[in-house]
């Protein structure tokens, strides 16, 4: 834009201070090339602003594992692109965003292909909310891209972030993705089961704490859950009522009884043959009590969050998130009243009381279309903040991902999430990102699957794993 | 050729290409697939270069030490004059590089986010942040978590560290830094060796036997029962048996777990008698595959249903007519005249439905998903777990395509051994029910 003055003002000069025609002539000659050449830089530079100026974008954006109560996945970036657009227009640019969502996918499972065979095909969304453990083989595979490249980690709102959990979502050193989310997964006790089998109201406010310390641990849990069936106060199999598919949550129970998901030293998988058996006997045992059922796992999701939202079951686990689903779809009116959490008990002295929380993440989808991402990265920086965040937060009972959300008021007034983050985030922890934890995750729930149903010991179940994940990972385990 | 064969061959050009296209390619495809170690961490499409701290860490096990190690696992950002002039011929205002000049000049960074910082510092940085970012590039001096989309630009980045390495490391370096796939044999190994692979084989013959028996035996009882009806209640019943196939797979399956779960039909009526709800789809491995072959059964049973009513209609009606004057009763009619007469349909519909169970999984994944505790994960499912769908995602492409070309091998041998035993010529010459 600046070339337009410049040219002409150096043509005008020109007209003073030549007095020979001829050089006139050629002066003049010269000016209206220079005119011209600055008309057409002028049209040229207007016609490039002008593209600049007016610029429409589409962003696709797909969340997994996602239903109606976590539509602010999607929403946020809306939002954000609604505040870019206005940044945007402040600076006399105007940038004109469409945010695409897509959330309903068939579950984890039906999400992960998806999204990895459109990466493969080059039709997969711009950003996209997954699990961070995700991040391992994605990155590797080159689909996304570290989003610390795209985006000021030292500045607002990602530097509120809290550091472990941008820790979880950091691979081989670099920030590949933002938290979106997190939880936790705590354990659950049916205050009235409770009463009913002898606890007093102090007794079943102490639990958490003893919990933590290791006093109450796993066989407490059984016999608790034994007394209850015993006592009919819960049916068959509705002592303790697990988590009906896999998932994070099982790990917590090898963590349990000691066992460690990766050996910080070296960054490998770790096979603790004793924690995994007994953490297997804890199933069987349970099974074998009547307080679980063996055909269990598969039962209907809905079925199960019914149950346990209405007392059928003497004590289950579940995410922090099921808040929102015991006391909105399934009507539970006075949750605190009701139900008690904690983190998941130690199974024996060599484990503790754990908790693992699993967030979700913002990556970035790799593409030659630097300017899109780099779009993309800005919205999701702009959907972190607090405000923004705390309206995922609450509405799908999630935990904050960073620290003001603490003084904001829809945060801070929600009993659960206060609470649930005092209690809970401070003693989780995560499951590694390592290139072949699927794997390793996959086996130690069929290993569990196979000793759960009877189908082998548990010791049997082991030695199978041990079988398998030394053929699967090769060189990344280590079996002690 | 003569002008009659290119007819020919023209007319049956697009059916050529449909079976090339979707029969054979993807049977080639996934022998191809079955001989490399694919999956999501490697990409289908082909991998780049990169030292990762996971790298480092396999290269220090085996052996890499000093300062090789050492220069391949630290970063470095030196800002010199070849990156100045870099960063002025990618376009960054001047006003910028001589800010670097002046106040960065000879600095040396050892982590790229302390470098990113001074550049922030700078006043004349430039607005985007990415464009920050990258500059730092231009100065690196390290290999370290960056990604080389070719061997030659790795090479080239190696080189100008002074690793001074031996073929043999040079090689074993490369080959531990490529993220992509390579050819292997190990899934065919692994597959010899793993108990599940045992396990999903055993699966696989309980299911198609049981399964096949069930079709071929009830969809004879059905063409049987309903040849001896009035046509019009026939007609009827076959309709009756016919819906298990026309039903969508999905509601077909909701119906069975609507029937068999502990909240279900069965089990609310047997509590009526006093029986403890079971899931009687998942309670035992037992009861998993009464339901398993229940539900394929009834859907192929009707396949079998049709084609032996067809069969047993073209049967002469004079032979039947001969047989009652004889005097010979129902039972003796179907086992002299009626099941002779059959013999073909009943092998081809066991030819044909063997193929079809061996790689049928559909109504698995629907009801016991494979479960109880992989009592039902048939090699079909176990393939499909493996290589397209399962919670971690970590999708193994290259084993998965393994195990399900053991299947493919399983069904070609199967077919040339039922053309060998129908005698396939003598078929297609002559129809035997004429003879």
């Amino acid at each position: 834009m600046q070339c337009t003055p410049r040219g002409v003002a150096h043509g005008g000069m020109g007209l003073v201070f030549d007095q020979d025609r001829q050089v006139q002539m050629t002066i003049l000659l010269s000016k209206l090339r220079r005119s011209t050449a600055a008309i057409a830089l002028a049209a040229a530079t207007v016609g490039f602003a002008g593209n600049a100026l007016a610029k429409d974008m589409t962003i696709t954006v797909w969340a997994g594992g996602s239903n109606d109560a976590d539509s602010y996945r999607i929403e946020a970036i809306e939002m954000a692109a609604d505040i870019l657009k206005r940044e945007y227009a402040i600076m006399g640019e105007e940038l004109n965003i469409t945010v695409e969502g897509k959330r309903d996918f068939g579950g984890w499972a039906d999400f992960k292909q998806a999204y990895t065979l459109a990466a493969e095909a080059g039709t997969a969304p711009d950003i996209v909310v997954t699990s961070h453990l995700d991040i391992a083989p994605w990155s590797q595979a080159g689909l996304i891209v570290p989003i610390e490249d795209y985006v000021d980690l030292d500045a607002w709102p990602l530097n509120n972030i809290y550091a472990n959990l941008m820790e979880i979502t950091s691979y081989n050193g670099q920030v590949f993705g933002i938290p979106q989310d997190a939880e936790s997964r705590p354990f659950f006790f049916w205050k009235d089961t409770m009463r009913a089998i002898g606890y007093t109201d102090e007794e079943i406010d102490a639990l958490p704490a003893k919990i933590a310390t290791g006093e109450y641990t796993l066989d407490n849990v059984l016999a608790d859950a034994r007394k209850a069936v015993e006592m009919e106060i819960v049916e068959q199999g509705y002592g303790f009522y697990p988590r009906v598919s896999n998932g994070p949550d099982y790990a917590q129970f090898y963590q349990s009884f000691g066992g460690e998901l990766m050996d910080k030293e070296t960054g490998k998988l770790v096979l603790d043959k004793t924690a995994m058996t007994e953490f297997y006997q804890f199933f069987v045992d349970a099974v074998e009590a009547g307080v679980t059922r063996k055909n269990h796992l598969g039962t209907d999701w809905d079925q199960w969050y019914s149950e346990v939202a209405t007392g059928k079951a003497a004590t289950w686990h579940g995410g922090t998130w099921h808040y929102a689903r015991y006391t909105g779809k399934e009507g539970l009116e006075d949750f605190f009243g009701k139900v008690q959490f904690s983190l998941i008990p130690a199974g024996n002295e060599n484990g503790r009381a754990n908790t693992i929380t699993h967030p979700l993440a913002y990556l970035l989808t790799a593409q030659d279309d630097e300017e899109t991402i780099e779009i993309a990265a800005q919205l999701v920086s702009i959907a972190s903040e607090p405000r923004i965040n705390t309206l995922h937060a609450v509405k799908s009972a999630h935990l904050a991902i960073a620290k003001e959300q603490s003084n904001i008021g829809l945060y801070a007034n929600d009993r659960w999430l206060t609470e649930a983050t005092d209690v809970l985030l401070s003693e989780a922890n995560a499951q590694p990102n390592h290139l072949k934890y699927g794997q390793f995750a996959e086996l130690m729930f069929k290993g569990l699957e196979t000793a759960w149903t009877g189908v082998n010991t548990p010791e049997q179940a082991v030695a199978e794993v041990e079988a398998e994940m030394r053929a699967t990972l090769g060189d990344d385990l280590i079996v002690r | 050729m003569r002008r009659t064969d290119l007819f020919g061959l023209g007319f049956m050009a697009p059916a050529l290409i449909l079976t090339i296209m979707f029969f054979l390619a993807p049977v080639v495809m996934t022998g191809v697939y079955s001989f490399t170690n694919m999956s999501t961490a490697t990409g289908i499409s082909g991998g780049a270069y990169l030292i990762s701290p996971a790298t480092i860490r396999s290269l220090t096990e085996q052996g890499f030490q000093g300062d090789a190690i050492e220069r391949l696992s630290s970063e470095s950002y030196v800002v010199d004059e070849a990156g100045l002039e870099a960063a002025e011929a990618a376009g960054y205002t001047p006003r910028f590089i001589a800010e670097i000049r002046s106040t960065l000049l000879g600095d040396t960074f050892t982590g790229r986010r302390d470098f990113e910082r001074a550049l922030k510092d700078l006043s004349h940085r430039p607005r985007s942040i990415r464009d920050l970012k990258k500059a730092t590039e231009l100065f690196q001096k390290s290999v370290l978590n960056v990604r080389f989309e070719t061997e030659a630009d790795f090479q080239s980045a190696l080189s100008s560290l002074n690793l001074n390495l031996s073929p043999a490391e040079a090689v074993f370096l490369t080959e531990t830094a490529y993220t992509g796939w390579i050819w292997t044999s190990a899934n065919y190994d692994r597959a010899v060796n793993l108990p599940s692979t045992y396990r999903a084989t055993a699966n696989s013959a309980i299911y198609v036997t049981f399964t096949l028996a069930f079709n071929v035996g009830f969809g004879l009882f059905l063409a049987i029962t309903t040849f001896y009806l009035p046509s019009g209640q026939a007609a009827f019943f076959r309709t009756i048996w016919f819906l298990p196939r026309i039903l969508p797979p999905v509601l077909y399956v909701l119906m069975w777990k609507w029937l068999t779960w502990d909240t279900g039909f069965l089990s609310t009526l047997l509590s009526h008698f006093g029986v403890p709800p079971h899931n009687l789809m998942k309670h035992t491995a037992t009861h998993a595959w009464v339901v398993v072959v229940l539900i394929n059964g009834f859907v192929g049973a009707s396949m079998g249903m049709i084609l032996f009513s067809s069969a047993i209609r073209s049967i002469p009606q004079s032979m039947l007519h001969a047989s009652e004057v004889d005097g010979a009763n129902r039972w003796q009619q179907v086992r002299y005249i009626i099941l002779p007469q059959l013999r073909w349909p009943i092998l081809f519909t066991t030819a044909y439905q063997t193929l079809s169970l061996l790689t049928s999984f559909e109504y698995i994944l629907l009801s016991t998903n494979g479960g109880p505790g992989s009592a039902t994960n048939v090699w079909a499912l176990y393939a499909f777990k493996i290589a397209l769908n399962n919670y971690g995602g970590n999708l193994e492409y290259g084993y998965g395509a393994a195990l399900a070309m053991v299947l493919v091998i399983i069904g070609i041998i199967a077919s040339l051994f039922y053309l060998r035993l129908f005698n396939f010529k003598s078929m297609i010459t002559s129809p035997r029910i004429e003879q």
